[in-house]
């Protein structure tokens, strides 16, 4: 291969001001380097990428459930409440005809946060196995990810918004349910878990692979 | 200190780690990976300038975004109508305190404090005043970066606006046109802040 990485180079490149950095050639990506330019520690690679993206992601799983089972707002009129979750209030917006909306907020809340779920395990096992790796397209695939996670925020804003407008005293009131908080943390933690991901790995792995082959 | 010299001249994409001697690049001009095709580096148009009015519009801006009402509701004669912070008071109003910190800030919260740094370190380039606490501040700065969520917030207004069209008398307020024109402001002063050039500046000035 033509292209020599910042690594084998024994360079390491600051995540946050972009500069190259020698690093300590003995203790290779598990040292910290300080940034000769911003002065802030960093590591080569993300410390324990893997397993801090796995962890997350469980986190994540296990948040979505409560998230989609308990009501996400409750629509007051008339002193009556009407408590709707994610998916009864995607049915609603289909039964008034509003197709678009309806589309937005399914996609938003239940597709994305999937999708990243998903994606992430994909990910960490591709990585960690590396079966049928193709870092060029996986890479573009976690940088899509990346992009959608702050998306699915979109249903807590909508609901925020609600409670504050929506708010004419005994006539109609809107209040959120207790599925916005598990749900806020399901966007957090796939978007920590995006995070913690480095899509370096991906390339080391097909790297490592490729150098077996050559010698064998 | 042969090492610290190569490594100058040389740059690594952020995806995945290739190693590339630094292009010249013209302003405008941008670099990509050959390996990955994402982005190495970038130089932009006029950044410092750009960046420093519209982050100065920005946050002239922040303050009517934030206050005024961003849309109303009337039914059966009574009217009720809401800005950003109310959304925020509301929930800390009916117990949702961490959703409302949550709300506030990626709404709030980090959009000013990202307009106020970019604000601060293209006033320092443009006025010349630059301090090595500045390689401090634009290294902080960077944590703030996938915190905004002040499009996001946009499209939930409009959600919310189709929603509430339905059944009730809706009535747009100053505040949307506010909180538009603040999320174009902070959108392009973000994008057109050249964080390449900025490093750049401030290691010839203060590094070595």
């Amino acid at each position: 291969m033509l292209i020599k990485t910042a690594q084998e180079s024994g360079l390491a490149r600051c995540p946050k001001c972009h500069k190259l950095n020698g690093m300590n050639q003995n203790s290779g990506n598990n040292a910290q380097v300080q940034c000769m330019r911003c002065q802030g520690l960093f590591y080569p690679r993300k410390p324990h990428s893997l397993q801090y993206t796995l962890a997350w992601n469980i986190a994540a799983l296990i948040a979505f459930i409560p998230a989609n089972l308990y009501p996400i707002m409750i629509l007051y009129s008339m002193g009556i409440g009407d408590p709707n979750t994610i998916l009864s209030g995607i049915g609603e917006f289909i039964d008034h005809g509003l197709y678009p909306i309806a589309v937005i907020i399914f996609a938003a809340s239940i597709i994305v946060p999937l999708i990243k779920i998903i994606g992430l395990f994909l990910l960490v096992y591709r990585v960690h196995t590396g079966v049928r790796l193709r870092p060029d397209k996986h890479s573009k695939f976690y940088h899509v990810l990346e992009f959608l996670g702050p998306w699915s925020m979109l249903d807590v804003f909508v609901v925020a918004l609600l409670v504050a407008v929506v708010e004419l005293g005994f006539v109609t009131s809107v209040s959120a349910g207790p599925a916005i908080n598990y749900f806020t943390l399901t966007v957090i933690f796939t978007m920590i878990a995006a995070n913690s991901f480095d899509p370096r790995l991906l390339w080391d792995k097909k790297q490592g692979i490729e150098n077996i082959k050559e010698k064998n | 200190m042969n090492k610290t010299k190569k490594a100058k001249q040389l740059i690594a994409c952020q995806q995945c780690d290739a190693l590339y001697d630094t292009p010249m690049l013209k302003q405008g001009q941008s670099a990509k990976c050959t390996r990955c095709g994402s982005m190495l580096t970038e130089r932009k148009v006029d950044s410092i300038e750009r960046s420093f009015f519209w982050s100065l519009a920005g946050i002239i801006l922040s303050v009517p975004a934030i206050l005024l009402p961003i849309m109303g509701v009337t039914l059966v004669g009574q009217y009720h109508h809401a800005s950003l912070l109310d959304c925020i008071l509301a929930l800390i109003d009916r117990g949702f305190i961490m959703i409302a910190t949550l709300v506030f800030l990626f709404t709030l919260a980090i959009p000013v404090v990202r307009l106020l740094g970019a604000f601060y370190i293209t006033y320092s380039f443009k006025f010349n005043r630059l301090k090595p606490s500045l390689l401090y501040f634009f290294r902080a700065h960077h944590y703030l970066d996938n915190w905004a969520m002040l499009n996001v917030f946009m499209l939930g207004i409009v959600v919310s606006m189709y929603k509430l069209l339905d059944d009730t008398e809706l009535s747009v307020n100053m505040g949307l046109l506010a909180f538009i024109l603040w999320l174009i402001c902070s959108t392009m002063a973000s994008s057109a802040l050249d964080q390449d050039y900025i490093w750049q500046e401030l290691e010839n000035e203060f590094v070595d």
